[in-house]
């Protein structure tokens, strides 16, 4: 078969266009490289420092970025939303296939596992790599695990409901702290000293805000993929 | 060294994305997909950036394709 075929001329068309357009603009960035480039990372890493927490990336996503942050579980929030009212909830349809017997077994003894790591990243979020997206994602997969393994099993409503009213309603509330206490909203109003940089009690509010951020992105996308699997809807 | 490394991810990611564009079945697709993930993990990594090599570790690779996967069999199910 030739690729002539299978592709159509619109695709390979904008395959050369955007293959020159790239070419253009590389070739513009080349010829115009200033000697010395000023950039705001700089800026942002000689502030880190004072907020007394080792990952700079969490600092700059929960602290100096924080109301990003909150509009960024608020559209993730309003996604699970869309997919409760697309779905209907009286068409259940499951997955034709029974699991496979291995599955089973190897999920039951991967779950815990995966629920602790997803925990490990949650709460370590201010000293390595990961935190409160990452943490609640890899629940979240853990849970689509058992989703996918075993056919009866259903995430508990009322725990999820409960688990994400709490953490939307005290991001919020925290945030309102530091406005009252600070004068700015999402002011760091806990005791952060420097010298702690590194303890896992470090680094006032930004800890506690990314377990927030983790519990509510882990329980909306593990209902998220719950109502991927058991509804359906007449296309 | 380094260098080389970046080169061959680089180019075995486009590789393996055409190769999924151009794939007829669909589940061999997202198969490739999950890859395409794969190798731009590396490519994070190597760039220090750890934070976003995990998310698209955790987002990319596992749980989009997942989800992928699971929409191929509803739609199996229709047909």
């Amino acid at each position: 078969m030739s690729l002539k075929r299978d592709l159509p001329t619109s695709t390979i068309s904008g395959f050369a266009l955007s293959a020159s357009l790239i070419l253009t603009i590389l070739n513009i960035l080349l010829h115009n490289i200033p000697n010395n480039i000023q950039t705001a990372g700089d800026e942002l890493l000689k502030l880190n420092a004072t907020e007394g927490v080792a990952n700079a990336v969490t600092t700059v996503v929960v602290y100096f970025r924080g109301f990003d942050t909150l509009g960024e579980i608020a559209v993730l929030f309003i996604a699970s939303l869309g997919l409760g009212l697309m779905l209907d909830e009286n068409k259940q349809c499951d997955l034709k296939a029974k699991s496979n017997f291995m599955l089973q077994t190897a999920s039951k003894l991967l779950f815990p596992i995966i629920m602790l790591f997803g925990i490990y990243v949650m709460v370590y979020g201010h000293l390595s790599p990961g935190g409160g997206f990452q943490g609640g994602v890899i629940i979240a997969s853990g849970i689509l695990l058992l989703l996918i393994s075993f056919n009866e099993f259903e995430v508990p409503h009322s725990v999820v409901s409960l688990l994400e009213i709490f953490a939307g309603a005290s991001y919020v509330i925290i945030g309102l702290i530091g406005l009252l206490v600070l004068d700015r909203f999402l002011g760091n109003f806990l005791p952060n000293d420097i010298s702690n940089m590194g303890m896992l009690l470090s680094g006032g509010i930004i800890p506690i805000i990314y377990i927030i951020v983790g519990i509510k992105v882990g329980s909306e996308m593990s209902v998220i993929s719950e109502n991927l699997i058991k509804r359906c809807e007449d296309v | 060294m380094i260098g080389f490394l970046i080169l061959c991810t680089f180019i075995g990611i486009i590789i393996i994305a055409f190769a999924s564009v151009t794939q007829k079945k669909l589940s061999n697709a997202i198969i490739l997909f999950m890859g395409v993930g794969l190798g731009s993990v590396i490519l994070f990594f190597i760039f220090k950036a750890p934070d976003v090599a995990l998310t698209e570790a955790v987002i990319g690779s596992g749980i989009s394709s997942l989800i992928f996967l699971i929409a191929l069999k509803h739609l199996k199910g229709k047909r």
